[in-house]
């Protein structure tokens, strides 16, 4: 028993994680092969072709995607942490005829699946005219009820006496809100940005749909496309601009790692 | 005096309320809530590329029942979620049983290990996926033959690709659900498992009398979300096979994707939508009933 739980089991832990990391060593190793070696299946790589990355970036298109997905990812972060904290502060703090109705219904938009409603969304987006427009990839992943419980749940325990105190002060209740409760609410739009962002960063159908041309082009739709375009990606490159498209969620998952699991665990308290 | 003040700091309450839920509640309608109900509206209508839109009642519906394809990609829709949901929450469950009962250093990094795979994308973790099981040039292959073991199809073959769909989608989701499952843990108090062990209970014991029992909140969460979830599997599916071979991962949100965008069938493609938001509800009503019956 002593054994066990002091040798073997660790040792299998260990094995699972190497397990689960070593896809992502390969993406990594495959990076820096040669066009010939890339498929070769050694272990570690002979060629350490940096090269492969200068290639990457001048040849894809990838700087340029992922600017675009810098901006809309970054946009609808900052945007949906201000809507929804503001309509979770209300839905918590004030009381007012319809809320309980008002809740109820945000929540039961989250039983509304993306699959089921990309076509009517399309149809929508494109009678509101923002067919190929930063504006299609954006606005519609603004709303999202789970953010907005969220931070409902948070300012339901939140403090009152500050809020009074300013109140009594003869501080309108906005900016009550606005100097007051928004800017201490960092425990919970920490994680909660870190999860809009890399939601929004994975996001791929939405804007596959809704962008034709390719100077709008998020990462996620230029990767893709360069797997299954036409126009021949050798593998090497391919990865090494997989790799680069991914630094920017990794950088937030090693910087972060602590409140991206706190965000996880939010998600799973119901 | 107190009653004019009261009244005005109500109205103000109200007044603060509306405005601030006005942007949510205008973009929930308009984006969300919306396009339920147009999804509908437009499934009672002939509308592709060919004809413009014209009522036909209930015909795509008509129409859909006798669409094997349709049928077809229901088969494939319910046998990867039969694979993939049990599959999920026995490896979460069982993964963070076991970083909980390691030492507090390798359960840090084996935690971190195991989450490593969520901070890439779908995109990314499907082309790693037809790098690492493309049945000629795949990673995998090359080191099956270093081994002496035969090449394996795998995306290329109509039986092991929807297979190989899902472990991906396995590889870059158990860390999100084992933390998850890993912070109920955490809270079930220790004097349970201490008795357990007085009592001469063995590890298998507690887990099935203490750990799991309650865990169940947890558990159906994690079914939920999971099973929901995997009936909107879209993103490797499009990147790896685009529902081939042979149709064998053409499961029913890439039919509809596929109706709607490349046959360009507006009204058909919003009957099969309506159809499977049908079943995605009564599914998860049913699971979430079995789920919480004591």
């Amino acid at each position: 028993m002593k054994r066990y739980t002091k040798w073997i089991l660790p040792a299998a832990a260990v094995m699972l994680g190497l397990l689960m990391i070593f896809p992502l060593y390969t993406l990594v190793a495959g990076s820096l092969r040669s066009e010939t070696n890339v498929f070769d299946g050694s272990l570690i790589p002979k060629d350490w072709l940096f090269d492969n990355y200068r290639i990457a970036v001048e040849q894809s298109g990838i700087v340029r995607s992922i600017g675009n997905s810098l901006i809309v990812s970054g946009t609808v972060t900052v945007v949906a942490m201000l809507f929804h904290s503001m309509a979770g502060y209300a839905l918590a703090r004030f009381r007012f005829p319809g809320q309980q109705v008002i809740f109820s219904w945000m929540l039961s938009t989250l039983m509304v699946p993306f699959a089921v409603i990309m076509l009517p969304l399309y149809l929508i987006v494109r009678e509101l005219g923002m067919l190929n427009s930063y504006a299609g990839l954006i606005v519609p992943a603004l709303f999202n009820a789970y953010g907005i419980f969220l931070f409902r749940q948070f300012y339901r325990e939140f403090p009152k006496e500050l809020e009074e105190a300013a109140y009594m002060e003869g501080l309108s209740l906005a900016r009550t809100y606005f100097s007051i409760a928004l800017p201490l609410s960092g425990p919970i739009i920490v994680p909660l940005t870190i999860g809009f962002f890399i939601a929004n960063w994975n996001s791929y159908i939405w804007p596959l749909i809704i962008t034709q041309d390719d100077r709008l082009w998020v990462i996620q739709v230029q990767l893709a496309n360069l797997v299954g375009s036409g126009h021949f990606t050798p593998w090497n490159i391919l990865l090494a601009a997989a790799v680069l498209a991914a630094i920017p969620t990794f950088i937030l998952f090693f910087m972060a790692q602590r409140h991206l699991v706190e965000g996880i665990k939010m998600s799973g308290i119901k | 005096m107190k009653a004019s003040r009261w009244s005005a700091r109500k109205r103000q309450e109200w007044a603060t309320a509306y405005a601030f839920l006005l942007p949510d509640t205008v973009g929930l309608f308009v984006f969300v809530f919306l396009p339920i109900l147009y999804a509908f509206y437009v499934s009672l209508h002939r509308w592709n590329a060919f004809s413009p839109r014209a009522f036909i009642g209930l015909d795509n519906y008509a129409a859909l029942l006798a669409d094997d394809r349709w049928w077809h990609s229901l088969g494939r829709t319910f046998l990867f979620s039969a694979v993939y949901v049990p599959l999920l929450f026995v490896l979460a469950l069982g993964a963070a049983v076991m970083v909980n009962a390691l030492g507090k250093k390798t359960a840090n990094a084996v935690r971190t290990m195991i989450l490593m795979p969520f901070a890439i994308t779908s995109v990314i973790s499907a082309i790693i996926g037809v790098f690492l099981l493309d049945p000629r040039t795949g990673l995998i292959n090359q080191l099956f033959r270093q081994i002496g073991w035969p090449a394996q199809q795998f995306l290329g073959s109509p039986s092991q690709a929807l297979y190989c769909i899902v472990a991906v989608l396995l590889w870059i989701n158990l860390g999100y659900n084992m933390v998850i499952f890993l912070a109920s843990i955490k809270e079930i108090p220790r004097d349970y498992y201490e008795a357990a062990n007085l009592d001469g209970a063995s590890g298998w014991q507690a887990f099935r009398y203490i750990t799991f029992p309650l865990l169940r909140g947890t558990s159906t969460f994690i079914l939920i979300v999971t099973l929901i979830g995997s009936f909107q599997v879209l993103d490797q599916i499009m990147v790896m096979t685009k529902g081939g071979p042979v149709n064998s991962t053409q499961v029913s949100a890439y039919y509809i994707y596929k109706v709607a965008f490349e046959q360009m069938n507006m009204g058909y493609s919003s009957a099969l939508a309506f159809a499977l938001f049908i079943i995605i509800f009564v599914l998860s009503l049913v699971q979430l009933k079995l789920l919480t019956r004591e």
